[in-house]
């Protein structure tokens, strides 16, 4: 690692530490700060977390390293004039582009009006829905980028800046979230993971000549919810496009294609365990519609092992594409160490992806993550398929303050 | 095995127990005392609560949250919420829980950072409560009705009673030795036995402060006897009767937390 990375990690994790949020816990730790209307000090709170992985073979498109940053979040909140105010930024050098970055994930003011109504506005995260890492209803967007490295599972959802409204009632609820500007996801397009490209029927690194043309539209969300008696119900809607480019322009660009989904699902305790429906038509406007629809089901196979399992299919009239999904949980007796298997597997386009991981906690501050994203394939061709030149290994190393 | 937790006893259960209390008082007649007692204090209850983890080296670690409760009917279904403070990553993190008596709880975590709901299935409840020695029974009450009990001695000031459980292979200890104050009706001392005879785990209460009338355990310790380590449980701000409304007890208060109730103030 070049020396200024190293002074980068040094001069960050001294920060850190030097932090007033430290905690060490004296006889009287008892008695300090519990946080009560007199303690007025603005409490800033983050991590400072390195983070190195590489391809587990050298790829035709990239280099071998996948991840290579150190990165510095901070975020603070504070209850003001009946407003909660939430701040929270990322800066990170990465190693791959060789660059600074600096994102800003929060940056909103909730509050509450006429008793039933909560607005959240600004820079937020939004997240509905009941798939595990399948996504029907949740058109919010997401950073699969940062999901197929092996950054924090925080980074899969990527901001939102949007007002979100939503109002409870007696016999419902409703959530309703537009977004002045519509926000794609962070999808993979070559630059750092290679894909395949249906224009020119190939796999493709970094390609500049390719123009992805984003629309400016405003978009909208919308969910009725409610909780019966154990059962969780919704109804879901949202209007805008699709979040990775899936249509062309006239002049062979890619594009996000128009898009309207309309869904409903429901939750609730089966048996030892704890089932989940979603279904969902997307309405692509200009090509043919199709359906999606999952069910799944999660218990705790004996203890302190769960496993959940999930079906899932979307379903057009041309094209069809099932997804298996599994995830296996252990965790220790101190709870300070979680191993996990997620895996996807498709029977009918025969590729999969798996993503093992474990989390392991030293203490209050220190933390170590690691795991693998390995995809595998028949074809190039196929959703996972074309990621089977990224696969990588990763690990991290975080000071939480 | 009944600890802490919102520890206390309405005005009525208090002078109706210490009238009842008597030689010819059963052992389940005591145990479902003590759990109203321990568990199910006024109508509703507001503390803050912190715990730290002491391992059998000596590396401390702290959890800090506050809690909201309020009782369907006592010693029935009771609604629960708990909002994380510390450490750093479970900050703003928060829990609820709807337990039920003769069925799962059900459970939700807030996960802020990904601003997702997530649903938690029915699980062994005789685990690491956020990695503590507690485990999320002792927080949340174990169900006296999953036990046998016998009064297996007496004194002026306390009951010991021991409890076996009903179906021995759903938990990990044989059975377990609970002293009871006759003074508060609450267990303060709770010995658990393996197969072998032999003590592996304790809780002691250190700490019992009378709140709104209504004694309250303040201060417990939790102790692997097996392998060292313990865990110290501190709570502060209790206030009972605050007239909650039921909607608190919702995903509405995931996203957000109702600041009104979680002011801490003696």
């Amino acid at each position: 690692m070049p020396y200024r990375k190293i002074l980068t990690f040094t001069v960050l994790f001294t920060l850190a530490q030097a932090s007033p949020a430290q905690d060490s816990w004296g006889d009287d730790e008892w008695e300090s700060d519990w946080g009560t209307e007199q303690d007025s000090s603005i409490d800033v709170y983050g991590y400072v977390e390195a983070a190195i992985g590489g391809r587990l073979e050298s790829s035709p498109y990239h280099k071998r390293l996948s991840i290579a940053e150190p990165r510095l979040q901070l975020g603070f909140n504070e209850r003001w004039q009946d407003i909660t105010w939430t701040a929270k930024t990322d800066g990170w050098y990465d190693g791959f582009d060789e660059t600074w970055h600096g994102q800003i994930r929060e940056l909103n003011a909730q509050f509450t009006v006429f008793d039933n109504t909560d607005i959240k506005v600004g820079r937020q995260v939004l997240t509905w829905g009941t798939g595990d890492y399948l996504f029907l209803n949740d058109l919010f967007p997401k950073d699969w980028q940062s999901f197929f490295v092996g950054r924090d599972q925080e980074y899969l959802k990527a901001p939102s800046d949007a007002l979100r409204m939503t109002s409870y009632f007696d016999w419902f609820n409703i959530d309703v979230v537009w977004s002045p500007e519509f926000d794609h996801d962070n999808y993979v397009r070559g630059e750092r993971i290679s894909y395949f490209n249906p224009l020119t029927g190939q796999l493709t690194g970094d390609d500049p000549s390719i123009q992805f043309i984003e629309p400016t539209r405003h978009e909208y969300a919308l969910r009725l919810f409610r909780n019966y008696e154990g059962v969780e119900y919704a109804v879901y809607g949202y209007d805008g496009f699709t979040k990775s480019p899936e249509a062309v322009t006239d002049n062979y660009q890619p594009t996000f294609g128009r898009l309207t989904v309309v869904g409903a699902s429901v939750r609730m305790p089966l048996g030892p365990g704890l089932v989940n429906t979603e279904v969902a038509n997307y309405n692509r406007h200009d090509t043919a519609d199709h359906w999606r629809a999952l069910i799944g089901y999660e218990q705790e196979l004996w203890t302190r092992f769960t496993g959940g399992f999930q079906a899932y299919i979307e379903k057009g009239d041309t094209q069809t594409r099932t997804v298996l999904t599994t995830r296996l949980t252990w965790r220790d007796e101190r709870d300070d160490l979680n191993l996990s298997l997620f895996a996807f597997v498709s029977p009918n386009q025969n590729d999969g992806y798996l993503r093992p991981t474990f989390d392991y906690r030293i203490d209050d501050n220190w933390s170590f993550s690691g795991g693998f994203n390995l995809f595998f394939r028949e074809r190039p061709n196929t959703f996972f398929g074309q990621f089977t030149e990224n696969n990588n290994a990763y690990l991290r190393v975080r000071y939480a303050f | 095995m009944k600890t802490l937790f919102l520890t206390a006893l309405s005005a009525a259960v208090l002078f109706v127990s210490s009238q009842a209390i008597g030689a010819e008082k059963s052992a389940r007649e005591i145990v479902e005392q003590a759990e109203l007692n321990a568990y199910y204090s006024g109508d509703d209850g507001r503390s803050a609560a912190r715990m730290i983890i002491t391992d059998n080296q000596g590396r401390q670690q702290m959890r800090q949250f506050t809690i909201l409760r309020k009782d369907q009917q006592d010693g029935g279904v009771q609604e629960m919420m708990i909002f994380f403070s510390r450490p750093a990553d479970v900050r703003d993190t928060v829990f609820r829980v709807v337990k039920q008596v003769n069925d799962d709880d059900d459970r939700w975590l807030y996960l802020p950072d990904l601003d997702l709901v997530k649903r938690i299935s029915a699980g062994d409840k005789r685990t690491s409560f956020v990695g503590s020695h507690f485990f999320y029974e002792d927080v949340s009450g174990r169900n006296t009705a999953l036990d046998n009990y016998e009064l297996i001695s007496e004194n002026e000031d306390s009951y010991v009673l021991k409890g076996t459980p009903k179906d021995p292979g759903n938990v990990e200890f044989s059975y377990y030795e609970v002293v009871i104050d006759k003074e508060h009706m609450l267990p303060v001392e709770s010995t658990f036995y393996n197969e072998s005879g032999e003590a592996y785990r304790k809780m002691e209460v250190l700490k019992v402060e009378t709140v709104q009338g209504y004694p309250t355990v303040t201060h417990s310790r939790m102790s692997d006897l097996t392998n060292g380590g313990q865990t110290e449980m501190q709570f502060r701000f209790m206030q009972y009767n605050l007239g909650m409304p039921d909607s608190i007890f919702s995903e509405r208060s995931l996203r957000n937390p109702p600041a009104e109730w979680l002011q801490l103030r003696d």
